[in-house]
């Protein structure tokens, strides 16, 4: 073996000698191809893929090729940490843009900044998580909690809140925030109760929320799988209380069917939004992939803003040095089907976002909208 | 020896050159798999050389991976801290084990109840680790904590440097004449527990060692890695451990580092390309491994590339008699009383009552089924009776294990020869004398103390010969003579032996009759004979007892019992 | 009212995933470690149903053919060269649920998947409404006890079974066929663990790596239980029911651990378990 990799270190330098402009830049995608985030994954990577097939007709960034480079981080901490150093150390991506578990993010984030490789973090999450090297272009619970609850609380006059999550830092970040909000506007928390990320068994939580006397429900779980196991077997055990989730997408909405109907959600992204951006999406994804279209999400669509992001301050910074392009990435703005995303406050970026409620058929009807919502102080040391 | 030592300063030079020829992912991932190396090690001194089959292994590795994040997080690791957390990474794990060696060895475990908690183990270690909220950070684990300030090459060399001294470590111990008792427990452990072996707390002591271990390699990890999750105490990297070993070749050590090593690496590099072609690879080569070539690779591989069947054997110890004979308590040699054992609600013995003194013979006889060897059974485990007691030279048995039993000055020999069969000759009387004379961790000794009668056994039955020759390969009679004479390098005052003459030929029966004698009237032992020859009992014994349905029916001088009726009757079924 | 409804369906889904395992190790000695792979197996026959858009009833005589065939093949190829060798058993069976598992991933992906449930909706039970298919599962537990003892008292196979399981060498000194019985038993096992796979599959989902929890619990289980399907109900109810209660009282994540912990701890104080 050490023959081997001898030759492969010499045939690598030998190779090393610079190509200039036809070296393509490299993204970085580790996202979960399995595990509880493989229901959304694919959507994910449509969308960075057409982000890329649009950059490179239109000239590449800075006249080089965006190529794409997926891992499989099994949406866990063991597997991110694996997927993180094959794409830093052995792929030598210039780039990481990814959407993934918190626990895969915590997980990778010391590989990040070991190597100072830039990271566009393209999830929603339950916020404060900083680093220097690390960007988010979507939503955190300062962002997200406000519409739903205010709604239950105005239109239900729901007063006894019962939470359920996952049990990982998401879960528990977006309910603690949650908790907070409700008591701060006087409701009240009869149940805060947390299931392993790849638990399936619902049923002593279900009853506990049956007997809590609850008014409504808010849920926060891990990317798909748990999100459909819940609400089946909430729906197969009756439960018909407003159901509030923090963490689903259209996508994964769509494939529960009937069990879906009623969810209140609320995003920075439905399929529904009325802008010539998003038309302009919407049709061009239509195209790319036809039948196998995952339907693009809240998840997945500021991937798609993430890569054009990049592409800009790369073009603003001149070059794809790291250290340049961490600087411009607090600068640049993109109109995509999500509006105006300029990631310019501490590191995280304003958004507008809109409620909504699953129907029938899978889509999401928009009850209100709120523009420019504030991510507030997600990390003061950052400037 | 020469050899281990070549193979050592190889695996050194390796580590020392090793960050100056890879790249830097190569050495990052290798890192990560010289600790896996580690684990792999301790699986296989469990598993490959005392035959515990171990999934739970990783459970400590996770212990002490733990250990190291979580004393991180809260405490730092400035100063003293680092030390106090690497004390932490040992300990946790050890106390652990303590509690999975007392749950799984025991009197009558069975191996499969044993493997069964070492699946348990990492199950619930996981399970705790989830339930854990935001202080073990439950499914998303810890990240961002302190770590060490050392550089890539600095790990390799500190990991690598301490895989290669485990390895040696180990293989020196089981070179020597301790790490011998390792095999002996693997392959006859009974056996070990009647020569007076404390095989549980052998059992359990090794695998707080090994917990020790693994949680060390776990500690680094968390240390280097910068990122711990439950998934590395589960079940999955449990079971990864074995395969490893098994592929690597169990009882080999070098075997199962270099295929954990190897493994881990090819797994690395194609993750990202064709990971599930590869899983289902090494999944396939497991399952042919465990059916066709159980030994593993390594030793496969090893014989083809090297040519030559396995290292010069070493040289065997010379016998030298050994200084004083062992102090025994004064008293009676055996008294039995009322002792009766029954099976739910059958009776297999009762009202069994009988007192030897030194230098007798006895011999019981009685038909089939009549309840000897349970008697037997009965004088050896305190654990056995149903009711009774039995004083051993003036010593309550009460309810001891067989191996205190015989510390109470008694040996017993089984019915078929019941040996080491993967132990030389030298090696196994060494293991019969491990008690008295404690076995080297780290050598071999040269010479081999043995009491008078053992000696004379092995004198006369040429099995000084024979010293150097492996147990499995002896003709049948040379094995109960090896039996016997590891029965007696205890130096026993009461010797109950089930069947001495099965399987002899004439000339064997003579010799071991006149043994027998000599042991008696010359060594001053009681002898205990369960026989079936009658010509073979009337020739030796002093006394003779006749046990009949679980019941002693006659008890007195030979010519007294040979000539009386209920004897006659007993046997041949019809009455004179 | 609920939690004993919940303690009885968990018991009855348990029952149903373990009663494959119980009759291989009654009859053959030997823990089948591939079982879990049977269980995605069958759960994956049953998404094949769903995907082809048939009634979803149908996927579980598919499961059940599926794991039953695959169980045959295994039997022959890998578990006869291992009778006597019980350890290295679990060890080759443990290896051969990996390669499933991974030709599975190869054949449908790695994603988790859905499957349509057959029976939606609730019942009203005791003033309660409480999942139909939930309830639907005990009967399922129950006709797969009731079958199985039928075809153990009542046909000559069972017989020859029965025989077996007490002493394998008497029967086969009695001219019974003891490898066929063997070979009928291992199949029928899998067949067992791939219906339950998809029965269980409509409460959560299926990915290829869902077998293996089971796995563990059901290992268990059957240790506990001897080679009685009686004593395995028994034993369903009784841990069930103490998962259910821990989960329930304490926590949902210590509750998972309820089974194996007892198990481990019911062994060691009677080794025999819960046979009489």
């Amino acid at each position: 073996m050490n023959r081997t990799l001898l030759a492969a270190v010499a045939a690598m330098a030998l190779a090393a000698v610079p190509a200039f402009a036809a070296d393509p830049i490299a993204i970085g995608i580790p996202v979960g191809l399995s595990g509880a985030n493989s229901v959304v994954a694919p959507s994910v990577v449509q969308a960075a893929e057409l982000a890329v097939d649009e950059i490179n007709a239109a000239g590449g960034v800075l006249g080089r090729k965006l190529v794409l480079d997926v891992a499989d981080d099994g949406s866990g901490a063991v597997g991110a940490q694996r997927a993180f150093d094959s794409l830093i150390y052995q792929k030598k991506v210039n780039v990481l843009i990814s959407m993934e578990t918190s626990a895969a993010r915590n997980a990778g984030l010391p590989a990040v900044n070991r190597s100072r490789t830039p990271y566009i973090y393209t999830s929603f999450y339950e916020g404060h998580s900083c680093s220097p090297n690390m960007y988010v272009d979507a939503w955190v619970p300062e962002q997200q909690v406000p519409p739903i609850v205010d709604d239950f609380m105005a239109q239900y006059h729901a007063k006894k809140f019962f939470l359920i999550g996952s049990d990982y830092a998401f879960g528990r970040g977006m309910l603690g925030f949650t908790r907070h909000y409700i008591e701060k506007k006087g409701g009240r928390i009869v149940g805060e109760e947390y299931l392993a990320m790849d638990g399936t068994d619902w049923t002593p939580i279900l009853s506990k929320l049956r007997s809590s006397g609850a008014d409504a429900l808010i849920t926060s779980t891990a990317g798909g799988a748990p999100n459909v196991t819940l609400t089946k077997q909430l729906r197969a055990a009756g439960i018909n209380l407003p159901y509030g989730n923090l963490a689903v997408d259209e996508g994964t909405a769509k494939s529960m069917g009937k069990d879906a109907t009623g969810i209140f959600i609320s995003a920075s992204y439905v399929t529904g939004i009325n802008s010539p951006e998003n038309k302009a999406f919407l049709a061009a994804m239509a195209k790319k992939f036809g039948a196998d279209l995952k339907t693009p999400n809240d998840l997945s669509v500021p991937e798609y803003e993430a890569v054009y992001l990049y592409k800009l301050a790369v073009e603003k910074a001149g070059s794809t040095d790291p250290k340049k392009v961490l600087t411009e990435l607090g600068t640049v703005s993109f109109k995509g089907p999500r509006g105006v995303i300029r990631m310019n406050v501490q590191h995280h970026a304003p958004l507008t976002m809109y409620l909504g409620q699953v129907q029938d058929d899978g889509s999401v009807k928009v009850i209100r909208s709120f523009s420019d919502v504030d991510p507030g102080a997600q990390c003061p040391h950052l400037k | 020896m020469k050899r281990m030592a070549a193979a050592a300063l190889a695996g050194a030079l390796v580590v020392a050159i090793a960050p100056f020829v890879l790249d830097g992912y190569t050495a990052n991932v290798l890192v990560r798999s010289l600790l896996f190396g580690v684990l792999a090690l301790s699986v296989d001194l469990l598993w490959g050389f005392t035959g515990f089959l171990t999934f739970g292994q990783s459970a400590f590795f996770g212990v002490g991976a733990y250990a190291y994040a979580l004393t991180a997080t809260q405490l730092g690791v400035d100063g003293f801290l680092l030390p106090v957390s690497l004390l932490l990474g040992l300990l946790a794990p050890a106390v652990l084990a303590l509690l999975q060696g007392w749950l799984s060895f025991y009197h009558r475990a069975t191996p499969l109840y044993a493997s069964v908690v070492s699946l348990v183990v990492p199950a619930v270690v996981t399970q705790v680790l989830y339930s854990g909220g935001t202080f073990t950070g439950s499914s998303s684990g810890l990240t961002g904590y302190d770590m060490p300030d050392l550089s890539v090459p600095q790990w390799l060399w500190l990991c690598g440097g301490l895989l290669v001294l485990l390895t040696a470590a180990a293989a020196v111990f089981v070179r020597s004449d301790a790490g011998r008792l390792l095999v002996a427990l693997r392959d006859n452990e009974m056996r070990c527990a009647f020569l007076g072996i404390p095989t549980t707390r052998l059992r359990i002591g090794l695998l707080i060692a090994m917990a020790a271990v693994a949680g060390l390699a776990g500690w680094l990890y968390a240390a280097y890695s910068g990122v711990v999750a439950p998934e590395l105490a589960g079940f999955d990297l449990g079971t990864q451990a074995v395969i490893w070993v098994a592929l690597g070749g169990r009882g080999t050590l070098v075997g199962p580092v270099l295929g954990a090593i190897g493994i881990d690496l090819t797994s690395a590099y194609l993750s990202g390309s064709l990971p599930f072609l590869w899983r289902l690879l090494v999944g396939l080569a497991f399952i042919l491994v465990i059916v066709l070539l159980p030994q593993g690779l390594f030793p496969a591989i090893g014989r083809l590339i090297l040519h030559r069947r396995r290292a010069a054997p070493v040289a065997p110890p010379a016998l030298v008699p050994a200084a004083t004979a062992t102090a025994r308590a004064r008293g009676e040699a055996l008294a039995v009383s009322d002792v009766a054992r029954h099976f739910g609600a059958l009776p297999v013995l009762s009202g069994v009552s009988l007192r030897a003194a030194a230098g007798e013979l006895l011999s019981l006889v009685g038909p089939n089924g009549a309840g000897k060897t349970t008697l037997i059974r009965c004088l050896s485990d305190g654990t056995e009776r149903s009711g009774g007691t039995v004083h051993i030279l003036g010593q309550r048995l009460g309810s001891l294990p067989p191996h205190r039993c015989v510390a109470l000055g008694l040996g017993r020999k089984f019915q078929t020869a019941n040996v080491f069969d993967s132990l030389t000759v030298a090696e196994c009387l060494r293991i019969a004398r491990a008690t008295i004379d404690r076995p080297s961790p780290w050598r071999r000794a040269g010479t081999l103390a043995l009491p008078d009668a053992a000696m004379e056994v092995v004198q006369a039955t040429g099995l000084d010969r024979l010293l150097g020759e492996e147990a499995r390969l002896l003709a049948h009679g040379q094995k109960q003579a090896l039996e016997l004479a590891m029965v007696l390098a205890l130096d026993p005052a009461l010797v109950l032996l089930d069947e001495p003459t099965a399987g002899l030929t004439r000339s064997e029966r003579l010799q071991i009759g006149g043994i027998l004698r000599r042991l008696a009237q010359d060594h001053g032992m009681c002898l205990l004979l369960v026989e079936h020859d009658l010509d073979f009992v009337r020739e030796i014994s002093t006394r003779m007892v006749v046990l009949h349905q679980g019941r002693m029916v006659l008890d007195g001088t030979v010519e007294e019992v040979a000539a009386s009726d209920l004897v006659r009757t007993i046997y041949a079924g019809e009455p004179h | 009212m609920t939690l004993v409804l919940d303690i009885v369906t968990t018991a009855a889904i348990l029952f149903a995933v373990s009663a494959g395992l119980l009759v291989v190790f009654g009859v053959m000695k030997i823990i089948n470690f591939a079982h879990g792979a049977f269980i995605t197996l069958g759960a994956y026959a049953g998404l094949l149903v769903t995907q082809a858009g048939l009634s979803p009833w149908l996927g579980l005589p598919l499961a059940f053919i599926a794991g039953a065939a695959c169980g045959a093949v295994v039997e022959r190829i890998v578990v006869r060269p291992l009778y006597t060798r019980a350890l290295d058993a679990i060890l080759a069976t443990w290896g051969l649920g990996i390669i499933i598992g991974q030709l599975l991933t190869l054949g449908f992906g790695r994603e988790v998947q859905f499957v349509q449930s057959p029976i939606t909706g609730t019942l009203t039970v005791f003033g309660e409404a409480y999942s139909a298919y939930r309830l639907f599962l005990v009967l399922a537990a129950l006709a797969v006890g009731g079958g199985f003892a039928l075809l153990l008292e009542g046909t000559r196979l069972g017989l020859n079974t029965r025989a077996v399981i007490m002493n394998e060498d008497l029967a086969r000194g009695l001219g019974i066929d003891s490898v066929r019985v063997r070979f009928i038993t291992f199949a029928l096992g899998s067949g067992l663990a791939g219906l339950a796979g998809a029965l269980i599959t409509p409460l959560s989902s299926v990915d290829p790596a869902m077998g293996v929890p089971w796995l563990l619990n059901a290992f268990m289980l059957v240790i506990v239980s001897g080679a009685s399907l009686l004593t395995l109900a028994l034993a369903t109810l009784l841990l069930g029911g103490a998962q259910v209660l821990v989960s329930t009282l304490v926590s949902p994540i210590l509750g998972g651990l309820t089974i194996v912990v007892l198990a481990a701890i019911v062994l060691r104080l009677r080794p025999a378990g819960f046979a009489r």
